[in-house]
């Protein structure tokens, strides 16, 4: 195994996402905690969008609804944080399943369009039901407590979105290893091929919007207890770009992509924060770019180049060198 | 009785206004099979340029007008260049990504040159602000002389696709790229036309509504989605399917502003297009090209 290789590589950082707290200041571990957030946001997007290949632009709106699900549900009913995290993240994906259903009848531009309108109909919500949702202003969400153990609530909120990282990465990682990752694939690739292979199309398509709901929501709820504070701005169609941009940047496909993507996009996103404007032309040119002279984004580069990243059957025998072009024949993705 | 012509009035001025942005991406749209999800900030930001002539330097309305339509033209032509032309043969998800970041290029040089966000520049109007009444019904005239504008913008459209020689290459082009190839038209050209075309109709449609609303470098995605809905509700190929889609979704807009509430006025669009998505996916007029297995 290469000295910087894929499992060493992702070992790495992982010790040193769990040694961060240890080490950096507050403004840090807030920076490192919207990272977790984002990388669950970008592997769930990932699976729909890279995997299944459906192009929808709705997973903001569930990252909102999750958020909106988890305060809201707090605030309103008074029930502790422990019970609305989880019912935001299953409201999130209850969504993302009914929004599935027209997903079955439309396909490319038309499935663009019908979720940013979906999209849109969210934000309109959020902003115009006031009595639920407290209009534009937002609202406050109590501060959760780690009570039992002792631990303050940024250290606590951060290994809590680790662990969740860590299990749900895990998770997707063999999801899409699974019979049901290889189904994602086959309906991304040509519908037509899946469905005479006996992919049910219906329960694949809805099973990838309900797993990228599922994340959304989850990262949703930790945003929610993260800022205290939640409003509609947060979930608009910029947040919505940004998780793209991840996805396309870690390379469209990979789970571990996902976590490069969104690590590198929050930094710079975090480096950028003060001018507005010049964030969106960096944004802009970085997903342009990415798309126009890296289109396998930074997986496929590192598995061009980097030994110990390749995928395992393109790895050199001993004693055989493997050409270049294979592994790279791997990294474009393969086209209808 | 006077709500009522007034709101059909508005809706119908604004309604214009949608069609020509959807006009737009539908001619992109039937050359090259892809939505330029950048076609609301070439509108903003060709609106912004005009605003910028007319305004601060003073050059009288039709020469602005006409100025940023060409350079509604070129930016399109440079979409074209960046993020089509090198991507023909990558995936949709690659392609609508691409055209979504030079959105946010053009987003973002618009904010850094003309303001933060929230900074709305007014754009004086080109006939007088009073509202006229002609006979029962209330108009105001910079209403009837956007209405009219569009008219004859759609007017000017229809003859350049099917008159001119280049309109009918970009018809054949349409139709069948291969078969155009085949007798002799150069289609990345026709390609950049059709990039280019679609950029300046938006830009003529930002310099006409101008004088009607304000101008912010946030607007250009609210009035692509609109453009994009009246677009498949149209059936995404068909040019008078857009004007149609364009209309319908202005006065639904109009009516339900005035007799349900205003906030609707944001949201009935899309209702209106969530549902006729599930029910009929091609659209009023679309071609039927259903595939059956």
């Amino acid at each position: 195994m290469a000295l910087f290789g894929r499992r060493n590589v992702l070992l790495a950082m992982l010790l040193v996402a769990a040694a961060a707290p240890s080490f950096l200041n507050a403004y840090y571990v807030f920076v490192a905690n919207t990272i977790l957030i984002y990388v669950l946001l970008a592997i769930g997007l990932n699976i729909l969008v890279g995997n299944t290949g459906q192009l929808a632009f709705a997973n903001a709106a569930m990252f909102g609804i999750g958020a909106y699900g988890t305060g809201l549900l707090q605030v309103h009913f008074g029930w502790p944080f422990w019970l609305a995290f989880p019912s935001g993240a299953v409201i999130a994906t209850a969504v993302g399943l009914a929004i599935s259903l027209p997903a079955l009848r439309l396909s490319g531009l038309y499935l663009a369009l019908s979720t940013l309108a979906f999209a849109q109909f969210t934000q309109w919500v959020f902003l115009n039901w006031e009595a639920v949702t407290f209009g534009a202003g937002g609202f406050k969400t109590p501060t959760i407590s780690f009570a039992p153990l002792p631990i303050s609530k940024p250290m606590g909120l951060y290994y809590l979105s680790l662990i969740l990282v860590i299990v749900l990465f895990v998770l997707a990682q063999n999801l899409v290893r699974s019979r049901i990752g290889r189904a994602f694939v086959a309906v991304r690739d040509s519908e037509i091929a899946a469905q005479s292979l006996g992919v049910d199309l219906l329960r694949y398509k809805a099973l990838a919007f309900g797993i990228s709901g599922f994340y959304a929501g989850i990262a949703g709820g930790l945003y929610s207890a993260m800022l205290n504070f939640v409003s509609p701005e947060g979930y608009d169609l910029f947040q919505m770009v940004i998780q793209k941009a991840m996805i396309v940047v870690g390379g469209l496909g990979s789970i571990a992509g996902s976590v490069l993507g969104a690590s590198a996009l929050v930094s710079i996103l975090e480096l950028l924060r003060k001018v507005k404007g010049f964030q969106e032309i960096v944004f802009g040119a970085i997903l342009v770019g990415f798309i126009l002279f890296m289109p396998g984004g930074i997986i496929g580069f590192l598995k061009a180049k980097v030994r110990g990243w390749e995928e395992p059957l393109h790895r050199a025998r001993p004693g055989k060198r493997s050409t270049s072009a294979a592994a790279t024949s791997e990294s474009s993705e393969v086209r209808p | 009785m006077i709500l009522l012509t007034y709101l059909l009035l508005s809706g119908l001025t604004t309604g214009s206004l949608y069609a020509l942005i959807a006009l737009g991406i539908v001619v992109v749209n039937k050359a090259t099979g892809v939505i330029n999800f950048a076609h609301g900030e070439l509108f903003m930001f060709s609106g912004f340029v005009a605003w910028m002539l007319h305004v601060q330097m003073g050059v009288p309305y039709l020469p602005s007008l006409l100025v940023a339509v060409a350079f509604g033209f070129v930016l399109g032509a440079l979409t074209n260049l960046i993020a089509f032309r090198p991507l023909k043969n990558a995936n949709i998800v690659s392609l609508v990504l691409a055209t979504i970041g030079i959105a946010f290029m053009l987003r973002g040089a618009a904010r850094v040159i003309w303001g933060g966000k929230g900074d709305y520049l007014p754009f004086p109007p080109i006939t007088s602000p009073e509202p006229v009444m002609i006979g029962e019904i209330m108009v105001i005239p910079q209403q009837l002389a956007v209405l009219a504008g569009a008219i004859v913008i759609m007017a000017a459209f229809a003859a350049f696709f099917r008159l001119t020689r280049a309109g009918k290459m970009m018809q054949a082009t349409a139709d069948n790229a291969k078969a155009a190839t085949l007798v002799g038209i150069r289609i990345d050209r026709i390609y950049m036309l059709s990039f280019g075309t679609g950029a300046a109709i938006a830009a003529a449609a930002a310099v006409l509504m101008a004088p009607l609303t304000l101008l912010y470098p946030d607007m250009g995605f609210a009035f692509f989605i609109k453009g994009f809905a009246a677009a498949v509700l149209g059936g995404l190929t068909s040019l008078p399917g857009a004007v149609l889609g364009g209309i319908s979704i202005g006065i639904i807009e109009a009516l339900a502003g005035g007799y349900i509430h205003s906030s609707f006025i944001e949201v009935s669009a899309f209702i209106v297009i969530m549902f006729v998505l599930v029910v009929r996916p091609t659209g009023l007029l679309g071609f039927n090209g259903l595939r059956r297995v």
